[in-house]
Parts: structure tokens; C-alpha cells; sequence
């Protein structure tokens, strides 16, 4: 199937999120990052398609996750191409489409838990958000807390439900 | 003795936060109260200085209660969390809000959890000691240990310190090579592999161009080394027994390993030792560690007035 058949079979939408270019089989971790899974209980209109192991020019197969009236926040976009930064973000807004550039954002608050057992931001009723400083050049991320640092492959793993 | 402006109000929660012009301050603080103990007698009278110790410590408190107790502040908290609110469940969080509504105007803090004094300083603007927090970081002995080495040497610059034992769950090893990447001094840490230094305070080093090797033997380098900074290595680090006696005799220090060293050579341990440094060692040139443990005293001194803006 080449790239053209695949966008015929998930309609274009008129407000929402297109995330392309997930490496394939990956549409899983994106979900799970994202927390899609929890959409039906925010959004009631919302919907999720998603497409996996399709022909894609650059990458040679992809997913595609297209979220029908739902914008994806754009630190968990962020975050997302942090992990596979073959992604690219979409929004649609009454039908046209603008392209989301994400930033590498220099910290991250709040979405990721720290996996060092004894670090003070897993203390038992600290009212402490975790936090990460992000280091580019290794692709990884340290915590603000311990100084434990984790690669960003290891980052759905530890995404906060 | 004048403090200057940039120490007022600071939190002491990481070497990474110190350069080394704010290092020199501190030791030239130190030894002019070396020099005149009285010289800050009450010079902080009527303040407060609250010590929160949720781990067992006598030395670091004691020497922390005593400064604060020589510069005539009252002194609060707990050395013990038993007995305490804390046993019952309180955090840290609130316990710092209790003493800050007793108007507490510094904190000292050890912690057993890794970030526990940057938490504390984040949700407090009443300035935070870290007194140790996991095995993440122990600023203020690192720079006792400093101040120790460059007294013994007159300069830190240009040194090869061998940082051995624990390094892995050590929080002294820690502290004490990020304050060494403010010198020209080469670092070798020596440890079994299984204990060897963190990769974050590795890749630190590297960041900051810091010369450091790895051994996992002190016969193979001793005779290289101008100061040997030696930690503990806990036998539940080791679980089995026989592998544990092995390991730890590679990483002890006589009077026999003595012979391969520098006759210069100066020997640290933050202290309590168990088994690692003998006592035969004490009498020898080469021992450093009494007077590093006696120089806690005045340091501790220095850095609280400089933190609270006593008179001097």
C-alpha cells in the first residue's frame, strides 16, 4: 500500500491532531504516553484512529494516530518527539492543517516519574512534581531531585498515568 | 572578618553550586576562625537554627549544633527522627513548615532520600543545609575535605587524589570530586567495579574536563597518589561473605600499604571508620583524618555566619 492509499482510509478530519511519521509499530507507546486510553472520559466527541505498518516516503513504514476533536497539549507533544523524533505533530483547525514544530524543551515537569526508588520526588506524600533537565547532546534526561539519568527510550515506561 | 553579599540567604545543597572563588572565601573564612576561635563568639545571638536529621548522625550534628551554639543561636530539631513527629508519618514537607512558623532561620538537613535538601530549599526561603541527603551529595564535608588537603599541600591545583572505597552509594566521594573539577587536580577512583563512581558524577567530570581514571586495585597506583581519600565498604554492598573479605582487603589501608606511598602522601576518611584505615596508621605522617574531622568545627562556624550575615 503506498503512501496516497493509506490517507484514503481514515477520512480527513476538521479538528483535531494527526501525529505522522511514529516509527512503526510505536502507535502503542504513543498512545500510552499520551494517555489516549482516558480520552473517552474527557472528550466524549473524541475520536482515535490509528494506522500501523504503513508505506511512508522517509521512513519506509510508519503509524499515523489521527485524533479527531482533540488537540494534543504541545508539551506532551513535546515529549513525544523527545522519543521518536521522526515524528511530526499536525493540528487541524476547520479543516486546514498547520505543522507543530516542536521544541526540545529544557525541562519536564510533572509527566515522567522519577525511577530511583529513593528519590525524595517518590517519598510517600512529599507533594513533590517530579522533574528532569534535558540533555540533548545524550539523549536523556536527568532528574532535577537525585541526578539519576535516564535515556529517552526509557521515557514511556515511566510516563505518569 | 567581613562575609560577602553572595553568601547571604544561600542554600548549601550541592558542590555543583559552588565555584571556586566562593570555595577560597570560605576557606580563608575558616582559617581565620582556626586562627581566632572567639572571634564569632554570639555573633549570630537571638537566631535560630533549626537541625532536622531523619538519619542518625553524632558527628555531622554535633559539630553543626556546636557551631551554631559557639556563634549563640538557639538551636532546635531532632538528631533522631524517633520520638518525633516524623515517626508517626510526618514529611518533610510540613516538618519544615512547622519550623518555619517557629521562625526557624536556617535548616539543617539529612535526609535518606536523594533530594530531599533541594526539595527543602525549593518550598522554603529560609536557608537550607544539606547535611546529606541519600547517597547523593554531602557538601559540607567535601568542602572540610578540601579545606583539609589544601592546607596539608597549600594548594589543591595540580594534586592526584585518590577517591577509594564506596564510591557507588557514597555520598562524600561524590561531593568531594565535583569540588575537586574546580581545581587542576586529577581524580583516581579506586573501588571494585561493581562500586565504582556514579556515571552522572563521571560524566560531570568529563563535561567540565576533569582528568580522572578508574582502578580497581590501590597497590597498582599508590605510589602515583598525593592524597588517598579512603570511604568504608559496607558488607551489604558484597552479600556473599567470602567474596566481601576479599574484596575488602584490596581496599584497606596498614602500615603495609603505606610502604608503596608518597612519603608526602596525606590520608583522609570522613569518618567513623570501621576496618578500612587501621589504627596503626593514626601515629604516621601520612594520617590527615583527626584534623580533618577537627576542622568540621570551624568550617561549620564560618559557613552559618556567612549564610545568616553575622557581624565580623
Amino acid at each position: 500500500m503506498n503512501d496516497a492509499d493509506s490517507k484514503m482510509l481514515v477520512r480527513k478530519i476538521e479538528e483535531g491532531t494527526v501525529i505522522d511519521h511514529i516509527p512503526d509499530w510505536k502507535a502503542d507507546v504513543v498512545s500510552a504516553v499520551l494517555r489516549l486510553a482516558n480520552l473517552s472520559r474527557l472528550e466524549a466527541d473524541a475520536s482515535v484512529a490509528i494506522l500501523q505498518n504503513v508505506a511512508s516516503k522517509t521512513l519506509g513504514r510508519k503509524d499515523v494516530i489521527k485524533i479527531d476533536r482533540w488537540h494534543v497539549d504541545e508539551r506532551e507533544a513535546d515529549i513525544l518527539c523527545l522519543i521518536f523524533p521522526s515524528i511530526t505533530i499536525n493540528y487541524i483547525n476547520d479543516w486546514k492543517v498547520s505543522k507543530y514544530a516542536p521544541q526540545v524543551p529544557d525541562m519536564i515537569e510533572g509527566r515522567i516519574r522519577c525511577p530511583e526508588v529513593t528519590c525524595i520526588s517518590n517519598g510517600e506524600r512529599e507533594p513533590v512534581t517530579p522533574k528532569f533537565a534535558t540533555l540533548k547532546r545524550d539523549r536523556s534526561l536527568q532528574c532535577h531531585y537525585c541526578d539519576t539519568v535516564i535515556d529517552f527510550e526509557e521515557v514511556p515506561g515511566l510516563v505518569k498515568a | 572578618m567581613a562575609s560577602k553579599p553572595d553568601f547571604f540567604g544561600r542554600d548549601i545543597v550541592s558542590m555543583r553550586d559552588f565555584d571556586r572563588g566562593q570555595l577560597e572565601l570560605i576557606f580563608q573564612q575558616t582559617a581565620a576562625l582556626e586562627k581566632t576561635p572567639e572571634g564569632l563568639e554570639g555573633a549570630l545571638d537571638g537566631k535560630l537554627a533549626v537541625l532536622l536529621f531523619f538519619e542518625p548522625s553524632t558527628r555531622t550534628y554535633s559539630s553543626f549544633q556546636v557551631a551554631a551554639e559557639t556563634l549563640g543561636l538557639r538551636v532546635s530539631g531532632f538528631s533522631n527522627p524517633k520520638g518525633s513527629s516524623v515517626s508517626k508519618g510526618e514529611t518533610l514537607h510540613d516538618t519544615i513548615r512547622m519550623f518555619e512558623g517557629y521562625g526557624a532561620d536556617c535548616f539543617v538537613i539529612r535526609h535518606g532520600r536523594m533530594g530531599a535538601a533541594r526539595f527543602a530549599a525549593e518550598i522554603t526561603d529560609v536557608p537550607v543545609i544539606n547535611a546529606g541527603d541519600g547517597r547523593r551529595e554531602h557538601p559540607t564535608q567535601a568542602m572540610i575535605d578540601l579545606y583539609t588537603i589544601r592546607k596539608a599541600f597549600g594548594k589543591l591545583d595540580g594534586l592526584k587524589v585518590g577517591i577509594m572505597g564506596d564510591l557507588r552509594f557514597g555520598r562524600t566521594p561524590s561531593s568531594l570530586s565535583y569540588g575537586l573539577s574546580n581545581y587542576q587536580a586529577e581524580l583516581c577512583f579506586i573501588a571494585p567495579d561493581a562500586l565504582q563512581v556514579r556515571p552522572e558524577v563521571e560524566s560531570f567530570l568529563n563535561q567540565h574536563g576533569v582528568t580522572s581514571s578508574k582502578e580497581t586495585n590501590l597497590k597498582s597506583v599508590a605510589e602515583t597518589l598525593d592524597v588517598l581519600y579512603v570511604t568504608r565498604i559496607q558488607k551489604e554492598r558484597i552479600p556473599d561473605p567470602t567474596e566481601y573479605e576479599r574484596v575488602k582487603k584490596l581496599y584497606e589501608v596498614d602500615l603495609a600499604a603505606l610502604k608503596d606511598m608518597k612519603p608526602s602522601l596525606k590520608i583522609l576518611h570522613p569518618l567513623p571508620r570501621v576496618g578500612e584505615l587501621t589504627t596503626e596508621v593514626d601515629s604516621t605522617i601520612f594520617a590527615q583524618y583527626f584534623a580533618q574531622a577537627a576542622s568540621g568545627l570551624p568550617l561549620r562556624m564560618a559557613l552559618l555566619n556567612m549564610i545568616l550575615g553575622g557581624a565580623g
